[in-house]
C-alpha cells in the first residue's frame, strides 16, 4: 500500500476505526478544553514560549546539559541518524538480554523494538497499549493511546493469540492480565529503555511523564537506564518543564497532570544512566524557517484528538509512526524520500489541529507549505493533473475567458450533472453534482421538524475553592483519593513525607529518598504526609520546591485507559492513595 | 458611501449562478454603490492543492481587479481568507507590500455588513427555521462566527438552530473531497445526521461551498435539505 488513500480506504473498508475512534475522541476533546479551562489561563502561552525558547537556544542548552550530566554520571549520546541511534542504545545495553521498553515515539520513529530484536535481543512493550499492538503487529495507531483502534473485543483476541485465557473482554480483566505479565517480566530483566518528554539543561534532570507504573519500573532498573529521545527535547529549566507539564496531561488525556511525573536525576548506586538524543533530520528542520517550529511539538496528540480526517480514517493510515496532523507535517520533513509525500494532503484544511495545539503550531500552515513543496518535487501530482493546474490558471487569466469556462461549467452541471456517477471503485459515493439551475424554496423554512436532539448547555462550573487545601482536597477526591486528617497504620503501607503539593491538580510531590519508585509501586497503600502550608497553586509555582535531586510527583493511584479509554486504577502500584493533611490550618 | 466591489467567487457563479444578486440587494439597501467583479478566482484551488506559481497567477488577476477599490466584499469566508491570508506571501518583494495592501481590503461580507454603519436602519423578518453551519474558514481563519450569528439574530421570526460538533468541518475542503472521497463522504455523513437531528430543512452558511457539498450528499442519499447563503437570506428577510 504506497498511498494514503490505499491505505485509509482499506482502513475504513476492512476495521471501520471511526465507530472505536470518534466516540471517545468528541468526548476527550471536550474533557480536555475543561480540564484546561481549569486554569492558568496563560499556560499554552508559558508553554510555547518554554518550548520557543528551547528551540531558539538548543546548541547552547545541548552544551550546558552535557556539563549537568558529566556532574550527576549520566552517560550523554548524541545520534545524526535513526540507525545510528538504534546501534547505540544496542552498544549501551551489551549483553543484556531481556530490555523492558517502555514507550517512546523516538523509539518507534528509529525502529528501536525491531533493531534490538534482530540482534537477538527479548525486548518487552511494557505500555498496556504497546503490548497490545505489538501482538497485533501493525503498530500504534495513536501517539499516547496506541490501542485506541482495537476495541475491547479484538483486544481479547489479540491476548488470546499469546496463549493468555481469558474469561471475559472486561477491561480491568485485559489491563490487569497484561499488567501481570509485564510485572513478571520486570522481575527479571537486564535493563531498562523509556522515552523522555523532556530534559532540563539547567539542572541535569530528565522529566517522563507517565500512568501505569512502568516507567517508574524501567528507570529504576538496578543496573541499566537508557532513555532516547529527540534533540529538541531539551528545556532551559525547570520552570520549562513545568510549563510543559501544565498543558502536556490535560491536552493528551484530560488529566490535571499523568499519576506519575518524573524528573529523574542521579543514578542509583550501582545503576548506569544514559539519554540517547536523536537528530535524525532534526537539525536540517531547524535551519528551516517555514518548519523550524514543529520542533516546539511536546508530542500530546491533542491535533489528532480533534482531526476529523484521523477520526475517520484512523492512525494506520497514516503508514508513519507519527500520525495524525502533525504527523503529516513530521512524516516527509524526517523522511524527505517522498515515501510520506502524500500526508500533508490527508486533511481538508479546517485548521482546528492548529486550534487544538497547546505551543501553537501552525499546523495546517505547514500542511499546505508541504503540499507545494511535495509538487515541486514531484512526489506528488502525475502530468495529467499538472496540465490540469496549468489550463486552470490560465481560464482565470483573463475575465472573459474566466467567465466562459465558468459558463460552460454551468452548462455542463446542468446538462449532464446528474449523469455522472463517480467511477467504478468509488461507486459508494453518493453525492450528486449539484444542479445549479435549481431554485430555492423558502415554504422549507416554515416545513421544519421539530428539535430531536438536546445540546447540552455549557454547565457553569461552580467556582473552585479560594482556600488551596480545600482545593486540594477537592481536586485529589477527584482523582481517588483519600484526604484525611490522620490514617490508622496498616500492613503493607508506603508512609511518606511530602515535599510539597499542587492544589489545582491534588498532586503531592515527593524528594529524595521518599521518590524511590520501587517501594511505592510494591507498597499496598501508600499513605503521603502534606504540610498545608506547602501547598502551591499550581504546577508551575512547584519549583523552589524541586530541589536538585531525584523528584516525583504523584497525582492519584497508578492507572491506564489503554482499552477503549476506560480508567482503571492499581496497575503497577497501589490502588489505594491516601493523602494526611498536617499543618496549622 | 464609499463605492465597494462585490466580489462574485468562481465557483458560485458556476454552481449558484444569480446568488450574487442577493448580496448586492443587501449592499444596496445599505446605500452602498455596488460595483460587480467576476470571471476571477482568488486561486485557492491550485494553492491548496500545492501549485503556488499558478495560484499566484489566477490570484493576481483578482488583485488588479480589486485594486480601485477601497473595499471588495466577498460572499465566501474561504475564499476572503484565501486573498487576506495566503496570496500576499506568494508575492516577492515590492510586490508582496503591493499584494498584500490590495488584499487586506477585501472583506467577507458577513464581517461587513455587521459593521456597517447604516445596519441599524434596516429590518429583517423571515418566520421560519434554519439550521447554521459554522464553516471552519469563517470560524478558524477569519473568526467571523459571531459576525455572521450576530446578523441571523437580527432576523426577526426566525429560530436559527445551532448543530451539534458544530466546531466540525463538513468533509468538503476542495479538492480534498475529489481526492480523499471516501474520508470526505464520512465526514459528510456524519455532519448531514447533525442537521437532520435539528428538524431545519434549510442550512445557512457564510460559505456556499460547504452547502454544495452538504445538499449534493443529502439529494444523493435522499434527504430534503437546501443550502442557503447568508446573503440569500438577509436578502430574502429584507423584501
Amino acid at each position: 500500500m504506497r498511498t494514503y488513500h490505499e491505505r485509509a480506504s482499506r482502513e475504513m473498508r476492512l476495521e471501520r476505526p471511526s465507530a472505536t475512534v470518534t466516540p471517545i475522541m468528541r468526548k476527550l476533546v471536550n474533557d480536555a478544553h475543561a480540564m484546561l479551562a481549569r486554569g492558568p489561563l496563560d499556560a499554552r502561552q508559558r508553554a510555547a514560549n518554554a518550548r520557543a525558547y528551547a528551540i531558539d537556544h538548543l546548541d547552547e542548552l545541548h552544551e550546558q546539559l552535557r556539563a549537568q550530566f558529566e556532574r550527576r554520571g549520566i552517560g550523554y549520546h548524541r545520534c545524526a541518524t535513526a540507525a545510528g541511534a538504534a546501534a547505540k542504545v544496542a552498544e549501551l545495553l551489551g549483553d543484556a538480554k531481556r530490555v523492558a521498553k517502555s514507550k517512546t515515539m523516538v523509539g518507534e520513529e528509529v525502529g528501536l523494538t525491531h533493531a534490538l530484536r534482530a540482534r537477538g535481543m527479548e525486548v518487552l512493550e511494557t505500555d498496556i497499549g504497546e503490548y497490545i499492538v505489538d501482538i497485533e503487529g501493525r503498530g500504534p495507531s495513536h501517539i499516547t493511546a496506541p490501542a485506541l483502534h482495537l476495541n475491547r473485543t479484538r483486544i481479547k483476541e489479540m491476548l488470546e493469540r499469546t496463549g493468555i485465557e481469558l474469561e471475559d473482554d472486561d477491561p480491568v480483566r485485559l489491563s490487569r492480565v497484561v499488567r501481570d505479565a509485564v510485572g513478571a517480566f520486570f522481575q527479571d530483566c537486564d535493563a531498562g529503555i523509556t522515552g523522555a518528554n523532556a530534559v532540563v539543561a539547567s539542572s541535569g534532570r530528565i522529566t517522563i511523564v507517565e500512568n501505569e507504573g512502568n516507567v517508574s519500573l524501567g528507570a529504576s532498573h538496578p543496573k541499566l537506564h537508557i532513555a532516547i529521545t529527540g534533540i529538541e527535547k531539551v528545556v532551559a529549566d525547570e520552570a520549562g518543564a513545568l510549563a510543559i507539564l501544565e498543558v502536556l496531561a490535560p491536552s493528551a488525556t484530560a488529566q490535571p497532570l499523568t499519576s506519575f511525573t518524573h524528573f529523574l536525576a542521579d543514578p542509583l548506586p550501582g545503576q548506569q544512566r544514559h539519554v540517547v538524543f536523536v537528530d535524525n533530520g532534526r537539525s536540517r528542520i531547524l535551519r528551516d524557517p517555514r518548519y523550524r517550529e514543529v520542533l516546539k511539538c511536546i508530542r500530546c496528540g491533542a491535533c489528532m484528538n480533534g482531526c476529523p480526517v484521523y477520526r475517520a480514517a484512523g492512525g494506520l493510515s497514516y503508514g508513519s509512526p507519527y500520525m495524525g496532523p502533525i504527523g503529516a507535517v513530521v512524516s516527509p520533513l524526517l523522511w524527505p524520500d517522498g515515501r510520506y509525500a502524500d500526508l500533508p494532503f490527508a486533511s481538508s484544511l479546517c485548521g482546528q489541529c492548529t486550534e487544538e495545539c497547546p505551543v501553537g503550531i501552525p499546523i495546517h500552515r505547514m500542511l499546505l507549505d508541504l503540499r507545494a513543496d511535495a509538487v515541486k518535487d514531484h512526489h506528488v501530482a502525475d502530468a495529467k493533473e499538472r496540465l490540469a493546474w496549468k489550463g486552470f490558471a490560465a481560464a482565470f487569466g483573463g475575465a472573459t475567458r474566466a467567465r466562459a469556462a465558468t459558463a460552460l461549467t454551468r452548462i455542463g452541471l446542468r446538462s449532464f450533472g446528474r449523469a455522472i456517477r463517480p467511477p467504478g471503485p468509488l461507486r459508494d459515493d453518493p453525492r450528486l453534482l449539484p444542479d445549479p439551475s435549481l431554485d430555492h424554496n423558502p415554504e422549507l423554512l416554515t416545513s421544519a421538524a421539530a428539535r430531536r436532539d438536546v445540546i447540552p448547555e455549557a454547565a457553569i462550573a461552580e467556582p473552585p475553592p479560594a482556600d488551596r487545601a480545600a482545593l486540594f482536597t477537592q481536586r485529589a477526591a477527584q482523582l481517588g483519593v483519600t484526604v484525611a486528617s490522620s490514617a490508622e497504620p496498616r500492613d503493607g503501607d508506603s508512609r511518606l513525607r511530602a515535599t510539597a503539593a499542587i492544589a489545582s491538580t491534588g498532586s503531592v510531590l515527593l524528594t529524595g529518598e521518599a521518590a524511590s519508585r520501587r517501594p511505592i509501586l510494591a507498597a499496598s497503600r501508600v499513605v503521603v504526609e502534606v504540610d498545608r502550608t506547602t501547598i502551591v497553586a499550581f504546577p508551575h509555582n512547584l519549583q523552589d520546591y524541586l530541589g536538585d535531586g531525584d523528584a516525583l510527583i504523584l497525582t492519584g493511584a497508578s492507572r491506564t485507559a489503554d482499552v477503549e479509554k476506560i480508567l482503571v486504577r492499581g496497575i503497577h502500584g497501589a490502588e489505594e492513595m491516601v493523602v494526611v493533611l498536617g499543618g496549622e490550618g | 458611501m464609499p463605492r465597494v466591489a462585490l466580489f462574485d467567487p468562481c465557483y458560485m457563479s458556476a454552481l449558484r449562478p444569480g446568488d450574487i444578486n442577493f448580496a448586492r440587494h443587501v449592499l444596496e439597501t445599505l446605500g452602498d454603490t455596488v460595483t460587480l467583479l467576476d470571471g476571477r478566482c482568488c486561486g485557492q484551488p491550485a494553492f491548496n492543492s500545492g501549485f503556488r506559481a499558478e495560484a499566484r497567477a489566477t490570484g493576481r488577476q483578482l488583485l488588479k481587479a480589486g485594486q480601485p477599490f477601497e473595499t471588495v466584499v466577498v460572499t465566501s469566508g474561504s475564499c476572503t481568507a484565501m486573498v487576506r491570508h495566503y496570496l500576499p506571501p506568494l508575492f516577492e518583494g515590492r510586490r508582496a507590500a503591493g499584494a498584500a495592501s490590495i488584499a487586506s481590503r477585501f472583506v467577507d461580507f458577513a464581517s461587513y455588513v455587521a459593521a456597517h454603519p447604516n445596519l441599524g436602519r434596516l429590518s429583517f423578518r423571515l418566520d421560519g427555521v434554519v439550521a447554521y453551519h459554522d464553516s471552519c474558514h469563517t470560524r478558524r481563519e477569519l473568526h467571523a462566527s459571531s459576525a455572521v450569528r450576530s446578523l441571523l439574530s437580527r432576523i426577526e421570526g426566525l429560530e436559527v438552530r445551532s448543530l451539534a460538533h458544530e466546531e466540525e468541518c463538513c468533509g468538503f475542503g476542495g479538492t480534498f473531497s475529489a481526492k480523499l472521497p471516501e474520508i470526505s463522504v464520512a465526514m459528510m455523513t456524519s455532519k448531514l445526521d447533525d442537521v437532520a437531528v435539528t428538524g431545519a430543512r434549510v442550512l445557512v452558511s457564510a460559505d456556499y461551498s460547504c452547502l454544495a457539498h452538504l445538499e449534493s450528499g443529502a439529494r444523493g442519499i435522499g434527504i430534503q435539505l437546501e443550502g442557503w447563503s447568508l446573503a440569500e437570506l438577509l436578502s430574502r428577510a429584507l423584501s
